[in-house]
């Protein structure tokens, strides 16, 4: 069970933005994307679930290609595969429970009472139990992002992919997310984490890939990272303005 | 020149054939077993139709009351009494009431959809239903399509009770046709026939509105402005989408 990419092709008008990219995700890793803002990180996630086309190349999922499929064949693929967006898209009509409870009445059949109350629990989890009646217009960016992780995972899936999961969290909420996914790691579950928190990619990553010009720049451990000679990569680990490093838009 | 009214029609070519598609995604989504979001369906009905209801009565009672008092005039110069609750039941059942609340419906139902619609789609809440793996054609226009139908057909039987009710008032205080001329005259001679023209209509004008407001709603590109834009492009291409399914009933139905 893996996550291939394959030489994979992107633009968007006249910007392209991943140019060949090559990366394999491994059963059971964690597995950390990361670059600079704009690269192409939420871009490369949302095509495994079929929410953007390549232009060219391949993406597999256990073996099978997951690009060019139908609307209707990605279903079955989505349940396996769940996403938490990086502005975490809850749905403004219903209430941080009904939210969490929504993908249980849809795909497991439960009733309404019945969602409800496994969707507490999901809550629980990311200690938002407390806010179960509000609006999402009414939490924190960081805790609309806590409730989307809950969500995410009630069907849960085999695979997750994270977009920014500690972004806008403070840094106690950021290394409880931090846990939890290293816990779904026990359950057989691979993480794709799409992140520029230092801590989580230091602490919890099996392995990194660095998106530099829209390909994989380098794939490692977090210890092959920090000791790649790769100016580069070390102008991004250490956070300094000056640098190789050619940054669009700055 | 040409070359203009050649983007012109490509773009007005382009819109009915996407409005024309997402019919068809609807009607597969109704397929195997027609089924649909409880409270989804219940949310819509209410917030379309029951919320609409005041400014729908408003407008109904008026044109009703203004038909009446416009023909008054002819009424009174050529001795027509015994017509004026005809005419008003005629074209009230079979043209005003009708058209004229499915412009307001669309107005306040249809733009507000558009907006909300667009707002999910900018905000990637449409995307995150997909990524849920929830279908955003069954899930949000399939419930949205239903209750618009149901309740302009709703508000139209309403409305067109309301109008002729208002006619029928301002008949008697303006134009002094005594209320029981006025309903002897409209029962005589409207049948059933009469009201069901413009009720069908109704259905039909509800089905152009909720498919069109929907399909601005989550083709939105380009933020707030593109918000805006869609809201705008959706009230008008509704007005028209309503009398060009008019014009076609009318006919097919003569
Ligand atoms: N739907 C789209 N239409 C046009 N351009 C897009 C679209 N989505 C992404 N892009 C462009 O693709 C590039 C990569 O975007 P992406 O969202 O993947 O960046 P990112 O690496 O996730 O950045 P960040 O860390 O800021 O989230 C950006 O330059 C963006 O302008
Ligand atoms: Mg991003």
């Amino acid at each position: 069970m893996t996550i291939e990419f394959r030489d994979l092709h992107k633009s968007f008008g006249a910007q392209h933005v991943l140019r060949g990219l090559t990366m394999t995700i491994e059963r059971g890793e964690v597995f950390f994307i990361i670059g600079t803002s704009g690269v192409g990180k939420s871009v490369t996630i949302k095509h495994l679930v079929g929410l953007l086309q390549p232009d060219s190349g391949e993406i597999l999922v256990d073996g099978k290609p997951v690009h060019g499929l139908a609307e209707r064949e990605y279903y079955p693929l989505r349940k396996r595969l769940g996403m938490v967006f990086q502005h975490s898209t809850l749905f403004d009509s219903l209430t941080v429970l009904d939210n969490v409870a929504l993908p249980l009445r849809k795909h497991q059949r439960m009733r309404m009472s019945a969602a409800r109350e496994a969707a507490k629990e999901r809550l629980a989890v990311v200690q938002m139990e407390r806010y179960a009646d509000r609006w999402p217009a009414e939490l924190s960016s960081g805790m609309r992002k806590r409730v989307a992780i809950a969500r995410t995972l009630t069907l849960e899936p085999q695979y997750v992919l994270f977009d920014e999961p500690t972004t806008g969290l403070d840094p106690v909420s950021a290394r409880r997310v931090d846990e939890m996914i290293k816990r779904l790691q026990t359950l057989d579950v691979t993480s794709v984490v799409v992140s520029h928190d230092l801590t989580s990619i230091f602490t919890i990553a099996d392995r990194i890939a660095f998106i530099y010009q829209g390909q994989a720049h380098i794939i490692g451990t977090p210890e092959q990272l920090r000791a790649a000679d790769d100016p580069i990569v070390q102008q991004f680990i250490s956070g300094r303005s000056d640098g190789p490093m050619e940054t669009p838009g700055f | 020149m040409i070359a203009r009214v050649g983007d012109v029609v490509i773009g007005v070519t382009r819109e009915v054939g996407g409005i024309g598609v997402l019919m068809l995604q609807v009607l597969r989504a109704l397929l195997p077993w027609p089924s649909m979001d409880a409270r989804e369906l219940w949310r819509n009905l209410y917030r379309m139709g029951v919320k609409s209801l005041p400014i729908i009565l408003a407008t109904a009672f008026f044109s009703g009351a203004i038909l009446v008092v416009q023909s008054g005039i002819f009424v009174r110069r050529f001795g027509a009494e015994g017509l004026l609750g005809w005419a008003t039941g005629y074209s009230t059942f079979r043209e005003i009431g009708p058209i004229l609340i499915a412009l307001m419906f669309s107005g306040r139902v249809g733009s507000n959809n558009t907006a909300e619609l667009g707002t999910m789609t900018i905000t990637e809440q449409i995307d995150g239903l997909r990524a849920l793996a929830i279908d955003p054609i069954r899930y949000l226009i399939v419930p949205r399509v239903t209750a618009m139908m149901v309740m302009l057909f709703a508000l139209t039987v309403f409305g067109d009770f309301v109008a002729i009710l208002g006619g029928a008032l301002l008949g008697q205080v303006v134009v002094g046709v005594d209320t029981s001329v006025f309903w002897h005259s409209l029962f005589s001679n409207l049948g059933t026939w009469d009201l069901v023209h413009g009720l069908v209509k109704s259905v039909f004008f509800g089905l152009v509105i909720s498919l069109t407001s929907c399909y601005f709603g989550i083709s939105v590109r380009g933020g707030a402005v593109g918000v805006g834009r869609a809201v705008n492009a959706s009230v008008v291409a509704s007005a028209i989408g309503i009398m060009v399914t008019d014009c076609l009933l009318t006919l097919l139905m003569k």
